[in-house]
């Protein structure tokens, strides 16, 4: 070796080696780089000799971690030495100091290529190495073409040949634009001839280069190598020395298959059949055996066939052979065989139609999960869940279930999430889903995350008859001794919300319920605590008749809480509390949580994130896996109460949603919808801030439950009434487009309100309009003047104005001009003839164009139940007889009120006066009570008398009670119900400033500026 | 008092536990382990003396080839544990006569384990006291009982002496001579600017002492320093003769001087333990005479060659002289070859510290020697950074000069019985972190 006779060096690394610390051998390092530093600056310059010894020492030097910056000229000075030993050096010591950007290699290249196109082959190989090495792009640009050359050479011994392929592969892929390999497909094709195997080797590492690069152009290739492949599998004419264990060059085997494995199909039938041929020689030929190498070797070449069969898309015959192959080497005790195995199978489960062969596996793949070894365990967990369907779904998720409570902790996140996709996607019965769910929770609560038991708690909201199923199985669960967190809060809320179903059952008191739900209480943290008190506001909520020990109970935990440090609980304790106390109004504010609507399962999502990190990177995966998610849950969905209906005032569901969801209701909604789609998101941006109180408190949030009080409010094909019915309870006008940007001036709701009572007034008002109002009601018709006024300078233009009216009126419009000049007024009269009693309106649909800006507006007309009325005075003697005559419904309707706004009498008599209800006083020996009477005019029925009778409490003015008497049913119902939503809700003052109406286009609403007093800008107008 | 250690191990440097003594059981014994993960096998091992690892903290220092590391669990006083090591270091010193290294450790096992079950009690320093430990650790092997010879010497009190009004000095003490030497060691620390501006400038010194002296002697210790010398004026109510009076800064005392006294009258009176020991410490940042003066010019001429000029100037009396002077002069790192001329000394370049390092064995006051010297440098490939300009270091030792200008001015030895003795007093200066800038 070059080695001998150079003892500078040896006593060097010697001493090096002899170094008792870091410290001293550095100091030595220093010491030796001055000595080689003078050396090199020695004007006499060096002897060969020394040169050599003095760049290994600084090779050495490199190698143990100290930067050497210097020496590099004397290295590469070497490799154009004529002597073997001084030319080594130089190639060795070039490629481990410098690497392809730095400059000095220009030198080099010179030198290189005199001994890459030189005779000697030995110097070939050195400099065909370090080229290899280094793989720069000057290096590519200036040698690539003579290290082809050299590859095609028949002159030069195979070794040099190897050397260069190799070579030339590194160049390719460090610089695939530089290399150019145009027109290489037919030397590759004559490469692929070549008899000795070393150089076969090489070349198909190059080829399996190019063909990734692009396959196109290599298709002559493909036949050869399926005829290498051939001549290895039968074994012909392969040398002694290219036999590893007795398997021919398992090497070129797998490179050949791997390169196949490029091209997208072999049309040829011959090559494929001869293909199959030799794949199922290896399918057959391959067995689990005691020597390792052995085994190794076999098993490469295997799973490469295995992966060519899969790309190549075998007959079925031979993808179940594969399988069975592969269900062997499960069952083998040897971990890295079954390891090897199961991950295979897995890769095969993306092959459509071996499904079924690997269901007969699944026994074993079960035992699997049981290993010492996690990574088997992990890649059976995988491979179970790739193979679960609706057949094997059960027994799976089962055996997952059974092993959790087993498996180790590092698992135990994925296994349930596993459990729960599984669960949700391939549920026979969502009642089982239910249980594997809850089962989950129970087993390995601390690593379900929120996901999964929000989902679940979709699903029961989702399902009707699901209810009171989760509902009795969560109180079981929670009857065991140790119950985990999230257990604690899906049963708190499935309880809260469902628990009433499960009223008549033994154990089922809402009291029960409560002090099981209590238990639990201390033991929670923070965020289970809110979640537990609306629970508790639910319960009390479905007490009816209120059982005054659980009220008091409740109440006394509202109020320790009304102080919590956390603002959430606090907020909630004290909503509750104040809600509580409206009595049976609870129940209107505190109703049922609307269906979720539907969407994509987050959990699969989350699965199908994480999928995508164990990707394989292969030939194979260029088919993506086609599985279609099946969730049962999409199909047998109603629409959801939330979807728009499609009516021209599709808008005023937005209206509608929050108005149903209550303030607890709405942070679920928030905290379980990780996604919102569209209706839910108009909802969720509000934040649940202090305001909420006042939100409640305002005319939005009280409303009748949709199905008690709107019985066809359901279908939601009932259109444009039942749209109309939304408009009308939830009190609530602004219904603009959200595009709209001007904003209206003054609260569009209360100027409604004000014109219910009065029969002129400002309807409408922005910058650029406004719309007055002047009615004239005699009997059934009406005639309102609508005054479009124009305030500004400019005209505005595209003027248009739709009535839709409901169907109990039949309203004509006269025209509207389509420009409104410069502050000019144009009147629009409007004919209105009542046909039969109803609450609804009629909506104005009224847009115009004002510059560039579209105002697209829609407002209720204030032609109400009332307008129809007409006060008439009525003596002892003739109201009795007819109170009497009207006996029991639906003539005769009664109804205990509450959550009425208290007011003082004399201002109810007010009121009702305003409305044309005539308060009759003496009537009733009771001064507490009112006596109404009114008659209503229709034009199918002409004049109905009306009377009506309101019982009122003066110790709690919230609540009263009403009779009604009418000569007709639905007049009688329809008139309750408006003096109900007049009594409840509070049409006229804003409360407070906070009680901003909650619906996103009134929230922008800027207060009313006093100055702009309706009545005296509309009295300028007329 | 606060706890000082938990444990302290003695590491050599490649980590292997040499002894070791657990005084409190909230460390595990694997601790170390984690010391020599975390700290001795990284690049951490020496820039931060006092490391936190899993909720232990390790308060380490390396004296000659031993690492000495205690661990500590709560809340340490991390400077107590550091006195604590630097003192029984000093005790094992004088208990092994002078070296302390893996060596000695190796063959002190049994008296080191005595020692540390002595110094502290479950985590607590203990008495270091080398004359007190002394009295009942001994490295002598048990007497017989049945040994024919009584002892000559008494069996000397422990007890009395930890417990009594002069615990560091053992009563009953005979010498036929009675000798006081008194040693005024500085260092001088410096930076100077290249120009000669003085940029920083301390001198630490400390007053050493070694008593062989029979009985109960009482000391007393004049110095020209400026409040002893106030005081003496106050009370003589005459003017001090010496112009030159040195203020002390930070003064710290041997235990044994008597702080009352030196509160009311001044004056340094003591009852000196036998042997050596160290008197008092101090520090000066007025009034500093800098023994050497460095003139450097170094000029960088192209890419590859350098000229250094370095002039020194000795600035004490002529009569005195400096002994072992190394001058450092950094130079890049990739010096190749370098040529001196030097007027006095030798002068070589040492590759292992990338400086021309020039040495004066004995250097006469009021002289300049200087060198010249031509450095070649060695092309390199990464982009030449400008080179960073470390400053010249120097060492050296004065003797009979104070930097301070300190001088005795008496030592009085007053004994009952009033024998005669003889003070011995030497100076000597000694550079600390001595840097020119250049």
């Amino acid at each position: 070796m070059a080695m001998h006779g150079m003892r500078g060096l040896s006593v060097f690394i010697s001493d090096i080696r002899n170094c008792q610390n870091k410290e001293q051998e550095r100091l030595r390092v220093d010491k030796e780089l001055g000595n080689v530093r003078t050396r090199f600056k020695n004007e006499k310059g060096l002897t060969p000799y020394e040169k050599k010894k003095y760049v290994w020492k600084m090779l050495y030097i490199y190698m143990l971690g100290y930067d050497v910056d210097f020496g590099h000229m004397e290295a590469v000075s070497l490799i154009s030495a004529p002597k073997y030993p001084e030319k080594q050096v130089g190639y060795i010591v070039t490629s481990c100091l410098l690497n392809e950007n730095h400059d000095f290699l220009r030198v080099a290249i010179n030198s290189v290529r005199n001994d890459i196109i030189g005779r000697n082959e030995t110097f070939q190989c050195l400099a065909l190495t370090m080229v290899g090495n280094i793989g720069g792009r000057e290096f590519a640009e200036s040698l690539a073409p003579d290290v082809q050359k050299l590859l095609l050479s028949s002159s030069c011994r195979p070794l040099v040949r190897k050397k260069a392929a190799l070579c030339l592969l590194r160049l390719f892929r460090k610089n695939p634009d530089v290399v150019n390999v145009d027109g290489w497909a037919d030397r590759m094709a004559q490469l692929l001839d070549e008899r000795d195997l070393g150089v076969l080797t090489s070349s198909m590492s190059l080829l399996v280069a190019l063909v990734s690069n692009n396959h196109e152009a290599y298709w002559t290739c493909l036949p050869k190598c399926v005829k290498i492949l051939e001549r290895l599998a039968r074994n012909q004419d392969v040398p002694q020395e290219y036999t590893y264990y007795g398997i021919p060059s398992p090497w070129l085997q797998v490179k050949t298959m791997r390169a196949l494995q490029y091209f997208p199909s072999i049309e040829d039938p011959n090559t494929r059949r001869t293909l199959f041929e030799v794949l199922q020689r290896i399918l057959m030929g391959t067995d689990v055996v005691k020597n390792v190498n052995k085994n190794n070797a076999s098993h490469a070449v295997l799973f490469e066939a295995l992966a060519l069969v899969m790309h190549l898309d075998a007959e079925k015959e031979m993808m179940s052979q594969c399988v069975a192959l592969l269900g062997k080497f499960v069952a083998v005790r040897e971990p890295n065989i079954r390891y090897l195995g199961l991950e295979n199978m897995t890769r095969m489960l993306m092959v459509t139609d071996v499904q079924e062969v690997i269901k007969r596996h699944q026994v074993q793949i079960i035992a699997s999960l049981k290993d010492p070894d996690i990574s088997i365990r992990r890649r059976a967990l995988d491979l179970l869940y790739g193979m679960c369907d609706v057949t094997n779904a059960k027994d799976i998720v089962e055996e997952l279930l059974q092993y959790l409570s087993s498996a180790d902790f590092a698992m135990r996140e994925e296994l349930s999430l596993k459990a729960a996709i599984l669960a949700e996607k391939f549920a026979p019965d969502l009642s089982w889903y239910v249980d594997v769910i809850l089962q989950l929770i129970d087993k390995a609560g601390d690593f379900i995350s929120d996901d999964i038991w929000f989902r679940v708690v979709q699903f029961v909201i989702n399902n009707d008859d699901l209810q009171p199923y989760a509902a009795a199985k969560v109180k079981e669960y929670l009857h065991k001794p140790a119950v985990h967190e999230t257990m604690v809060k899906v049963s708190a809320y499935i309880l809260g919300e469902y628990s009433h179903l499960l009223a008549r059952r033994p154990g089922c008191s809402p009291k029960e319920i409560f002090s099981i739900l209590h238990e639990k209480l201390p033991t929670v943290s923070t965020t289970t605590i809110p979640i537990l008190l609306s629970a508790y506001a639910k319960i009390l909520m479905h007490t009816q008749p209120p059982d005054q020990e659980l009220q008091n109970q409740i109440w006394a935990i509202f109020t320790k809480y009304e102080s919590c440090i956390d603002a959430e609980i606090q907020q909630r304790a004290v909503e509750y509390f104040a809600l509580s106390r409206k009595g049976a109004a609870l129940m209107d504010i505190l109703a049922e949580m609307p269906k979720f609507p539907e969407r994509q399962s987050s959990l699969i999502k989350k699965a199908e994130d994480a999928e995508v990190d164990t990707a394989e990177q292969s030939a194979i995966k260029l088919r993506a896996q086609q599985q279609t998610s099946n969730a049962l849950v999409v199909t047998d969905q109603r629409p959801a109460n939330g979807a728009p209906p499609p009516v021209p005032v599709g808008q005023l569901s937005l209206v509608k949603v929050p108005s149903m969801i209550t303030t607890e209701d709405r942070n679920l909604t928030v905290q379980a919808s990780s996604q919102d789609n569209g209706t839910l998101s108009k909802v969720d941006p509000q934040p649940p801030s202090a305001d909420l109180l006042g939100d409640l408190l305002g005319p939005l949030a009280i409303e009748g439950p949709p199905g008690a009080t709107v019985p066809s409010e359901h279908n939601a094909v009932s259109g444009l009434e039942g749209a109309a019915e939304a408009v009308d309870g939830s009190a609530i006008v602004p219904v603009e487009v959200e595009t709209n940007t001007v904003k209206p001036i003054g609260n569009i709701a209360e100027r409604f309100h004000a014109l219910c009572l009065k029969d002129s007034g400002v309807l409408y008002e922005d910058p650029y309009i406004q719309i007055g109002i002047k009615a004239e009601w005699r009997a059934h018709h009406g005639r309102l003047v609508l005054f479009l006024g124009n305030k500004n300078t400019a005209p505005l233009i595209s003027v248009q104005a739709l009535i839709l009216p409901p169907g109990h009126l039949k309203m004509e419009l006269s025209l509207v001009p389509e420009t409104i000049p410069p502050r000019a007024q144009v009147q629009c009269p409007l004919e209105v003839v009542n046909l039969r009693p109803s609450r609804d309106v009629a909506v104005l649909d009224y847009s115009y164009k004002f510059g560039a800006n579209m105002v697209n507006v829609k407002l209720r007309l204030p032609a109400t139940l009332n307008k129809f009325l007409q006060p008439i005075p009525v003596s002892a003697e003739e109201f009795f007889p007819q109170w009497r005559s009207l006996s029991g419904p639906p003539l005769k309707l009664q109804e205990v009120v509450r959550g009425v706004r208290p007011m003082p009498l004399s201002e109810m008599a007010n009121l009702l006066n305003s409305f044309r209800l005539m308060i009759s006083p003496g009537l009733d020996p009771n001064p507490n009570n009112l006596v109404v009477c009114t008659t209503f005019y229709s034009e199918n029925t002409h004049a109905i008398l009306c009377l009506v009778r309101i019982e009122t409490d003066p110790a709690d003015r919230t609540q009263l009670r009403m009779t009604l008497a009418s000569g007709d049913p639905t007049l009688t119902f329809e008139l309750k119900e408006f003096i109900k939503e007049q009594l409840v809700s509070i049409p006229m003052v804003p409360r407070a400033p906070a009680a901003a109406p909650p619906a996103p286009p009134a929230a922008q609403l800027t207060p009313q500026i006093p100055a702009n007093d309706p009545a005296a800008l509309l009295a300028g107008l007329l | 008092m606060p706890v000082a250690a938990s444990a302290i191990y003695f590491l050599n440097l490649r980590g292997d536990v040499l002894i070791n003594r657990l005084y409190r059981d909230d460390v595990g014994g694997n601790m170390v382990d984690a010391f020599r993960m975390h700290i001795m096998q990284t690049k951490e091992l020496g820039t931060c003396p006092v490391r936190q690892i899993g909720g232990c903290s390790f308060f380490y220092m390396r004296i000659s080839n031993v690492y000495i590391v205690i661990v500590v669990s709560s809340n340490a006083n991390v400077a107590c544990a550091f006195k604590f090591v630097v003192e029984a270091v000093a005790l094992f010193k004088s208990y092994f006569g002078g070296a302390f290294d893996e060596d000695a450790i190796r063959n002190n096992f049994v008296l080191i384990y005595e020692l540390l079950d002595e110094i502290m009690d479950f985590g607590y320093p203990q008495n270091l006291s080398p004359e007190i430990l002394k009295l009942y650790i001994t490295q002598e092997g048990v007497r017989s009982p049945f040994s024919s010879k009584p002892s000559d010497r008494p069996v000397p009190n422990a007890t009395l002496q930890v417990t009594g009004a002069v615990g560091w000095r053992r009563e009953g003490l005979v010498y036929k001579k009675n000798e006081v030497f008194l040693d005024i060691v500085e260092s001088v620390n410096l930076l100077m600017s290249s120009k000669g501006s003085v940029l920083r400038c301390d001198v630490t010194g400390k007053i050493l002492m070694k008593c062989f002296l029979s009985g109960m002697p009482d000391l007393k210790l004049g110095l020209n320093d400026k409040i002893g010398l106030e005081k003496e004026s106050q009370l003589k109510s005459r003017p001090t003769k010496s112009g030159k009076t040195i203020e002390l800064d930070d003064v710290t005392f041997h235990q044994c001087v008597n702080l009352t006294r030196f509160n009311s009258e001044k004056t340094v009176s003591f009852v000196p333990p036998d042997g050596e020991f160290e008197l008092m410490k101090y520090r000066i940042t007025e009034g500093v005479n800098l023994p050497f003066r460095v003139l450097p010019t170094i000029k960088e001429l192209g890419r590859t060659r350098m000229e250094v000029n370095v002039k020194v100037k000795s600035v004490f009396g002529a009569k005195m002289f400096a002994l072992g002077v190394v001058i450092k002069i950094p130079v890049p790192k990739q010096t190749a070859k370098t040529s001196f001329q030097v007027t006095s000394g030798r002068a070589k370049y040492n590759a292992a510290i990338d400086c021309l390092v020039w040495k004066i064995r004995k250097f006469p006051g009021q002289t300049e020697p200087t060198l010249s010297a031509e450095v070649e440098l060695i092309s390199t490939m990464a982009e030449k950074k400008s080179w960073t300009r470390p400053p010249i270091q120097m060492e050296f030792q004065v003797p009979m000069f104070t930097a301070s200008g300190l001088r005795v001015r008496f030592l009085k030895v007053w004994e009952k019985s009033g024998y005669n003795t003889v003070e011995w007093v030497r100076y000597i200066t000694k550079a600390g972190s001595y840097e020119i800038r250049c």
